[in-house]
């Protein structure tokens, strides 16, 4: 009983050794389906896209600071108030989060009106919109931004 | 070409050679991918950590995913293979599905869209296609019809062969938790006593996972008796899943900062969804 056992296994066995050794003896490319291929390359080429990416990203980008700045896109009426529509960009290495954005309206040196926004997130190297509500119109006064700070993640 | 080929192989090569066959396992590759990287695609910190974890360590993770995807494919995979040519287009097929499944749910979600900088979209898709290709990988087995190849690969499976398995199970599991917040925050919960009895549970589940699920190489569990199964499978597949949960941990940036108390604590409580994810390997791959 045992015997048989052992005959059936080595069959089996000899049976994948065959196959394994017709499938790639002579034209092994065209044994494996042409979707195969196409689907194993477009992975492989997806594998090393996304490493070569992120890692010439970590060579380039530097671990520096985040370096955010933030500037006023354009002035739109919202009901009875104003709102400044403003983007803030990440020129730095590293992402900033919590961002806390100040506008102020000045008349001189004094402070007419404050409004803050907090972004979540500014990721490196890229740029994040938001607004401040006005009771008065901004156009009519200077509109003074400024970042106030930020958190690492 | 085909006629020549003895009957006995040409039921196993053809799956992966046949267009209809394999476009087929593709599409339940796809589903895989859906279904098991579902709750990670619609977790707000998966987006962050797509673009502000450190590049070098997101590639890295990428790089782990390969010979994960491969073993994966030797033990399980959408498609049975014999040879390990076959285990590369399988596990490169899934990563092609699960970085594919990844950028279409992403950008239906519009987290991404293409006004974000070029390295932003290809981390947050990045990161997502280590979980959706695991799944489309794991698809097989679990949306698949089962068949006799499954005896087959219980030959295939060895000591080494279980390790692997409880750690790319630790891996999985403890992956759909080791983005949140929630990690760190249960550990600065606990006093240490807590973590002390956390481990000492996740360690008796593993134990009674591993008895009950029957582990290959396991079968003369009998002879061998509690505590070389115990040594062997349950403080092993624990220790792995510590390792697993250390390196997820690290990937992620949670480590940065913390004491070695809370360190250790962390580790603990990842370990314990890890631990399960080892344990519960055999049943999903």
């Amino acid at each position: 009983m045992a015997d048989g056992r052992d005959n059936h296994a080595e069959s089996r066995a000899e049976s994948q050794l065959k196959s394994r050794a017709e499938s790639w003896d002579g034209d092994g490319s065209a044994s494996v389906s042409r979707l195969a291929w196409i689907a194993s390359g477009l992975g492989l080429l997806l594998f090393l896209g996304s490493v070569g990416v992120l890692g010439y990203e970590g060579v380039t980008r530097g671990n520096g600071a985040p370096a955010i700045s933030a500037e006023l896109e354009e002035v739109v009426p919202a009901g009875s108030r104003w709102l400044a529509h403003i983007r803030v960009g990440n020129d730095g290495g590293t992402t900033g989060a919590k961002v806390q954005v100040e506008g102020q309206l000045m008349a001189g040196a004094e402070a007419l009106e404050t409004s803050v926004a907090e972004f979540d997130y500014v990721p490196a190297g890229s740029h994040q919109r938001g607004g401040l509500f006005f009771d008065r119109d901004p156009r009519a006064h200077e509109l003074r931004l400024r970042v106030l700070g930020y958190v690492e993640p | 070409m085909d006629i020549a080929r003895p009957i006995s192989m040409t039921r196993q090569r053809t799956l992966l050679h046949d267009e209809t066959h394999f476009a087929r396992a593709l599409a339940r590759a796809a589903a895989g991918a859906v279904i098991f990287a579902l709750p990670l695609l619609m977790t707000m910190e998966m987006w962050e950590l797509g673009f502000y974890m450190d590049r070098f360590r997101l590639a890295l993770f990428i790089l782990v995913t390969l010979p994960v995807l491969f073993g994966l494919s030797y033990f399980a995979g959408f498609e049975e293979t014999f040879c390990w040519q076959d285990d590369l287009i399988d596990a490169l097929s899934a990563f092609a599905v699960g970085f594919l499944m990844s950028a279409v749910l992403l950008s239906v979600f519009a987290v991404v869209h293409l006004d974000q900088p070029v390295p932003e979209i290809v981390g947050k898709i990045a990161l997502q296609s280590v979980p959706a290709s695991i799944g489309a990988m794991l698809a097989r087995k679990q949306l698949g019809q089962r068949d006799d190849a499954d005896k087959e690969r219980r030959i295939r499976s060895s000591y080494p062969g279980e390790l692997f398995l409880m750690g790319a199970g630790a891996l999985f599991v403890g992956f759909n938790v080791a983005p949140t917040e929630e990690m760190i925050l249960i550990s600065y919960k606990m006093s240490p006593w807590h973590a002390v009895a956390l481990a000492v549970l996740s360690l008796g589940v593993l134990h009674v996972f591993v008895y009950t699920v029957g582990f290959a190489g396991q079968e003369n569990a009998g002879d061998d008796g509690f505590l070389s199964v115990f040594l062997r499978f349950s403080v092993a597949g624990y220790g792995i899943a510590l390792l697993v949960s250390l390196y997820l941990l690290w990937t992620f940036e949670r480590t940065a900062g913390l004491s070695m108390m809370e360190l250790v604590t962390a580790t603990v409580v990842l370990g314990f969804p890890s631990a399960l994810g080892a344990a519960t390997a055999r049943l999903i791959v």
